[in-house]
């Protein structure tokens, strides 16, 4: 379980998150809605562990990763994947590109041994990363350059990625702002997926369809601040919060 | 059946003003010290390169002004430099290094390390921020985080030795002043580098060996190109 608990957030003097507090348990879905720039890819950071928080915790089944030494931290880490909102892949093939989660993770001889075997040609895709690319549905494309890959394809295989090592949480930032409809029904199916196989997820989106597709419950951030969290459906037909309220039908634009 | 070929009253024709042996050893003092100077300074540059385009901190914006000031360092005057630094009563005198390939070596090392450093550190600033959030989310250390940039800076880093092979072994002023352009008794080069060879085979009016040998440098720069180019994954897209 993925805990956030009073939370807080800052890039110099200018506060992003003003203490909140999330969990994520195992196969659960959590979609964080808010307008655009209130601090949800903040968040997502943070929440990856990948950004100590300027005040409050973050913990992974009861450990704070920023109270431990660097290695453990490491394979706390290691627990929690992240999807960008621009799915930036590197400069290789799309299997070598969702292998890489895997990769880091294996001891420098066993990833030296992996180099000279690629280098006489011999296939490293291993079986996580077919299936990983299967949820996707980019099986055919394995072998392909990650640079002739369309937008959409890109953000599947940047999914897969964060897949592929199978992680306890999933953090997806914004994963179809970009896409069309195919290609967004596609991603909804592997969070759909991964959910399934237990991993928590939490969802960045600004749209407000797709959270009441997607996730179990909905938490709605403005200033630095979850106003409104609860299950999906109670959320968007009955939230508490006055701005909440107004913000799910339209009227509150930043 | 053979053919004759009348090679020989050809090659009889004209009085080559070498002996054997030459050129061929003029290329190897050529290939030995720039390659030597090139593969130091790329030890040195790449890592710097990476440190510094990776990391914040203060004076990374002097630091990077002084490195490029560096590439328009004339090489004359790191020739001159270096002799002083190896001279006798210099700090490396003990070491006797005037005169010597080693001197040649230290002076190209300074002269080809700040195109090097520049050209990677340039190539390094310009690789995504997302390949570092990736690379470090997807469970990356910092060293895996390092090598992932590295990987997608490979073209340019490629350049950048090239850059610094350039200019190494088409540079005459350093290697002049600390090596000497010396061969030994047996007309076999000890310091004599194409470059200083072709200066002196023109200054003596022999123009036909200065353009030979100008032909071996052009030809040689051109393999070593097409090695890199390759190393460094190839034709970018």
């Amino acid at each position: 379980m993925l805990r956030a608990t009073d939370l807080s957030q800052s890039y110099g003097d200018d506060p992003v998150l003003r203490g909140l507090s999330l969990d994520v348990a195992p196969g659960e879905v959590v979609a964080v809605i808010g307008p655009s720039g209130v601090g949800k890819t903040t968040l997502l950071r943070t929440l990856a562990l990948a950004v100590e928080p300027t005040g409050g915790r973050v913990t992974l089944d009861g450990t704070d990763p920023w109270a431990v030494d660097r290695e453990a931290r490491l394979s706390l880490r290691r627990r929690v994947g992240m999807v960008f909102q621009e799915a930036t892949l590197f400069d290789t093939s799309v299997a070598r590109n969702v292998a890489y989660g895997l990769r880091v993770r294996r001891s420098w001889s066993a990833r030296l041994g992996e180099g000279l075997r690629s280098l006489v040609g011999a296939d490293g895709t291993t079986g996580a990363v077919r299936e990983a690319l299967e949820v996707v549905g980019l099986a055919g494309a394995a072998d392909r350059h990650a640079g002739a890959l369309s937008g959409g394809e890109a953000q599947r295989a940047s999914f897969a990625r964060a897949l592929a090592y199978d992680p306890d949480v999933l953090l997806l930032d914004e994963p179809t702002s970009d896409l069309d409809p195919r290609n967004t029904a596609v991603v909804e199916d592997a969070v759909a997926e991964a959910r399934a196989r237990g991993i928590g997820v939490v969802v960045a989106t600004h749209d407000m369809h797709q959270a009441e597709r997607v996730a179990d419950r909905a938490a709605v951030l403005l200033d630095g601040r979850l106003i409104e969290t609860g299950p999906t459906d109670r959320v968007f037909d009955d939230p508490d919060d006055p701005r909440a309220r107004r913000f799910i039908s339209g009227e509150l634009v930043y | 059946m053979t053919v004759p070929v009348p090679l020989e009253p050809l090659v009889a024709g004209v009085e080559l003003p070498f002996r054997d042996g030459y050129v061929p050893s003029i290329v190897y003092v050529s290939l030995y010290v720039s390659l030597t100077a090139v593969a130091l300074s790329t030890l040195v540059s790449v890592p710097v390169a990476v440190a510094v385009g990776l990391t914040e901190f203060r004076g990374r914006r002097l630091l990077t002004s002084l490195v490029n000031t560096g590439m328009g360092f004339p090489s004359v005057v790191v020739g001159l430099a270096v002799l002083f630094v190896v001279s006798n009563q210099g700090p490396l005198g003990p070491l006797e290094l005037v005169f010597t390939r080693r001197a040649m070596i230290l002076s190209q090392f300074v002269l080809a390390t700040p195109p090097i450093t520049a050209i990677a550190l340039s190539a390094v600033a310009g690789v995504d921020d997302g390949v570092r959030d990736a690379a470090h989310v997807l469970g990356g250390t910092r060293v895996d985080v390092a090598l992932a940039v590295l990987r997608e800076a490979r073209g340019g880093i490629a350049t950048a030795v090239l850059a610094g092979f350039g200019r190494a072994i088409s540079e005459v002023g350093s290697v002049l002043i600390v090596g000497g352009n010396i061969t030994g008794a047996d007309g076999v080069s000890k310091t004599r580098t194409l470059t200083t060879a072709i200066q002196l085979e023109a200054r003596q009016g022999r123009y036909e060996t200065a353009m030979l040998l100008g032909g071996v440098l052009l030809a040689l720069v051109l393999a070593v190109n097409v090695v890199v180019v390759r190393l460094g994954g190839g034709v970018r897209r």
